[in-house]
């Protein structure tokens, strides 16, 4: 696993998908908010985090990624979460981060879901994506 | 947090101002201020929220203020601490973090207490619990009932923030506890599900650096005197550490600094022992706990949950060691069986018929592969019988009875049953053999018209000649139920090399019953450890020379069961019958 946490941005039609890897720390979380904070300021409302390439995550990188999850509120704008590992998914739900964004376990599934502007929750996506 | 500001004056409060005047008409004096209220009224949407109320009330004192930007910066108690009072990992209490920013800045993330203002280009308002920041300001603040009813709005809604982002932490910590609680749980499950133990390393440095908000980390497993590096994380730890090194101790007792090198980039470095202090099956190191301001050391909390996880750890090591070994032994079983397979086709299949002569081979192996080894050739006018015994048992010993297969197979019928032989084998055995390896080996050739065994005896136990007393004159014969040995006549192959045999012979005479045997029949023990022993052989075999061979081996194999009483075979055993019928 890489040891600091590595990003790739993909834009796509007023949806871009953010792909983490590595440690979603203080560090981590940073450079995670800083990739939001400038897709939202380029105008995106609609944003992907693709989780695959991340194996832990702390209490500071969830702090950080649920003040991405308000930034996007304070918008209304929408963002999801895709393809976590059992323990992340299982943090996410514990942590509320569930309540507020869409957890798919699988990218493409996010993206039409999120494209047919069923992603204002977590809950029923969340749902819907593991049925 | 207030989401609407208190309902304005009432018609009925106008009521009190002197002198007749319309409705809605207000005095002079309170126009200002219900024009502020009007204003201020129409900031409050109730739909989006008291961060947006705020945010409109700061954009409302900025432009008050004719600054390019506003800030509001609140103190925090702990914002992403582990609520350990011993933990300062928190932000000092002293440390305001902006929280809302409209206009231009340059806002710092975080102001001191103590800022000055003007500094950084700033005008700073202090209120109870934060200070409002403007940037590029002009003069100070002003005064009037507009200037102080904003600012008490804003201290009013800054108390009211305060108040919700503690019950956030609050809530955060508490499901984060929860989060901690689960993993402890889930780990219990899921590394103990992980039978692998380089996966195991990898979930046990991963979860416990998640646990902890370490920033680094690393994972140690005790072989033999030290502690060896399995995996690490975010920085270079030290590859092994002495289990005597006197620093070790104190630190996992967290009353000692880590021992020198453990972690050199680490600040802060805390550790425990996996299954305990006295017998560590390893160690779990953390290193520089994170906030959102930065690093810091470890509290006692943090201890005790990273000791509970290593208890948990202790477990998932021990099913995967436990789980290493049986399928260790699942392997070895199988080579084993394969090689008893193998084994099984070296064995006689059964004897060659011999007219006048009855004849018999038996082996019982006390493990799946023995390191006995019998052989019956016939060849044309008589037969060639072969009995070994392999110093130890399984997959070695096999190898070594294949090898004396082979080297028999290629040199008797060129060699023939004599010294040389015995030179070339021994000289074989020893290049293809481990340094403790030998056989004892009794090779016998029978001329079956003459009755005549010439056989070389290297180091085996000596076979057994029981006369039947019919015979008269030379060498072989002699009174009824005398005994005469197959005596050795050199070591056993493979201990020395230059080892010199000398062959023997002798002539079997009809009714004489010859036994060769292997030394797991004369040293069956029993619970005084005291050996069956050659007297109890012999014995056996006058007592029934006369019946069957198969009856014999039987009621040898039935008194040396009875002497063991109950105890489980120890050693292979094997037996050769050859008996003259006329």
């Amino acid at each position: 696993m890489s040891e600091s946490l590595k990003i790739q941005v993909e834009r796509r039609d007023g949806l871009a998908v953010i792909y983490t890897e590595g440690y979603i720390n203080n560090q981590g979380g940073e450079e995670i908010a800083r990739a939001a904070n400038e897709l939202i300021l380029d105008g995106h409302k609609v944003l992907l985090l693709n989780l695959q390439g991340t194996k832990i995550v702390n209490s500071i990188g969830i702090s950080i990624l649920i003040e991405i999850i308000e930034k996007m509120l304070e918008i209304d704008g929408k963002l999801a979460f895709c393809c976590l590992t059992p323990t992340i998914e299982k943090t996410f739900h514990i942590m509320g981060l569930a309540q507020y964004a869409g957890i798919y376990g699988d990218e493409a599934v996010a993206v039409d879901e999120m494209r047919g502007g069923g992603a204002e929750g977590g809950a029923a996506e969340d749902s819907a994506a593991k049925a | 947090m207030a989401d609407s500001p208190p309902d304005p004056p009432t018609p009925a409060a106008d009521a009190d101002a002197p002198g007749p005047r319309p409705v809605d008409t207000p005095p002079s004096e309170i126009r200002p201020h219900l024009a502020l209220w009007r204003e201020l009224e129409s900031l409050a949407d109730r739909d989006a929220g008291e961060v947006a109320y705020v945010r409109r009330l700061l954009e409302l004192w900025r432009e008050h203020q004719k600054a390019a930007g506003a800030a509001l910066y609140l103190g925090r108690e702990s914002v992403d601490g582990d609520g350990d009072p011993d933990s300062d990992s928190a932000p000092s209490p002293r440390e305001l973090l902006r929280e809302i920013s409209v206009g231009e800045g340059p806002f710092p993330t975080s102001l001191t207490a103590d800022a000055e203002p003007g500094n950084g280009g700033l005008t700073l308002h202090r209120l109870p619990g934060g200070i409002l920041a403007a940037s590029h300001a002009e003069g100070d603040l002003p005064d009037g009932p507009r200037s102080e009813v904003l600012t008490l709005l804003l201290a009013a809604s800054l108390r009211a923030l305060r108040l919700r982002q503690q019950l956030k932490q609050q809530h955060f910590q508490v499901n984060y506890r929860v989060v901690e609680l689960e993993s402890v749980y889930d780990v219990g499950l899921a590394i103990a599900g992980t039978l692998d133990l380089d996966q195991l390393s990898e979930e046990i440095l991963l979860r416990a650096l998640s646990l902890l908000d370490a920033r680094r980390a690393a994972f140690y497993l005790r072989h033999g005197e030290s502690y060896r590096l399995e995996r690490n994380y975010g920085g270079e730890a030290r590859e092994a550490l002495a289990a005597d090194d006197p620093a070790l101790e104190p630190f996992l007792a967290g009353k000692g600094p880590a021992p020198d090198g453990m972690m050199p980039q680490a600040r802060h470095v805390m550790g425990v022992a996996i299954g305990g202090q006295r017998q560590p099956r390893g160690l779990i190191v953390v290193a520089d706990k994170e906030s959102r301001t930065g690093v810091g050391p470890f509290g006692a909390s943090d201890r005790r949950t990273l000791s509970l996880f290593a208890n948990q750890s202790a477990i998932a090591l021990e099913n995967a060691r436990l789980h290493r070994q049986a399928l260790e032994k699942e392997r070895l079983e199988r080579e084993m069986e394969l090689a008893a397979d193998i084994q099984r086709q070296l064995l006689p299949d059964g004897a060659p018929a011999l007219p006048g002569w009855e004849l018999l081979g038996w082996n019982r192996p006390a493990r799946q592969v023995g390191g006995d080894y019998y052989d019956l050739r016939s060849r044309e006018g008589g037969l060639t019988f072969t009995i070994a015994d392999v110093t130890g048992k399984g997959i070695g010993a096999a190898l070594l009875v294949s090898t004396l297969h082979s080297a028999l197979d290629l040199l008797i019928d060129r060699v023939g049953v004599s010294p040389e032989l015995f030179n070339r084998l021994n000289g074989h055995i020893l290049k293809s053999s481990a340094r403790n390896k030998f056989i004892t080996l009794l090779l016998a050739d029978l001329d079956s018209e003459s009755g005549e065994i010439n056989y070389v005896n290297a180091g085996h136990n000596p076979g057994l000649l029981l006369r039947s007393g019919a015979g008269e004159g030379d060498a072989g014969e002699g009174d009824a139920g005398e005994v005469v040995e197959l005596s050795p006549g050199g070591l056993p192959l493979g201990l020395m090399a230059g080892s010199e045999y000398r062959s023997g012979s002798l002539r079997m005479e009809p009714g004489d019953l010859l036994c060769l045997f292997t030394d797991g029949i004369t040293e069956c023990a029993n619970r005084d450890d005291e050996e069956f022993g050659e007297e109890r052989l012999i014995a056996c075999l006058r007592r029934h020379r006369d019946e069957t061979l198969g009856d014999v081996v039987a009621c040898i194999d039935r008194e040396t069961q009875e002497f063991a009483a109950g105890l489980p075979q120890l050693d292979d055993e094997t037996i050769i019958l050859l008996r003259r019928n006329r």
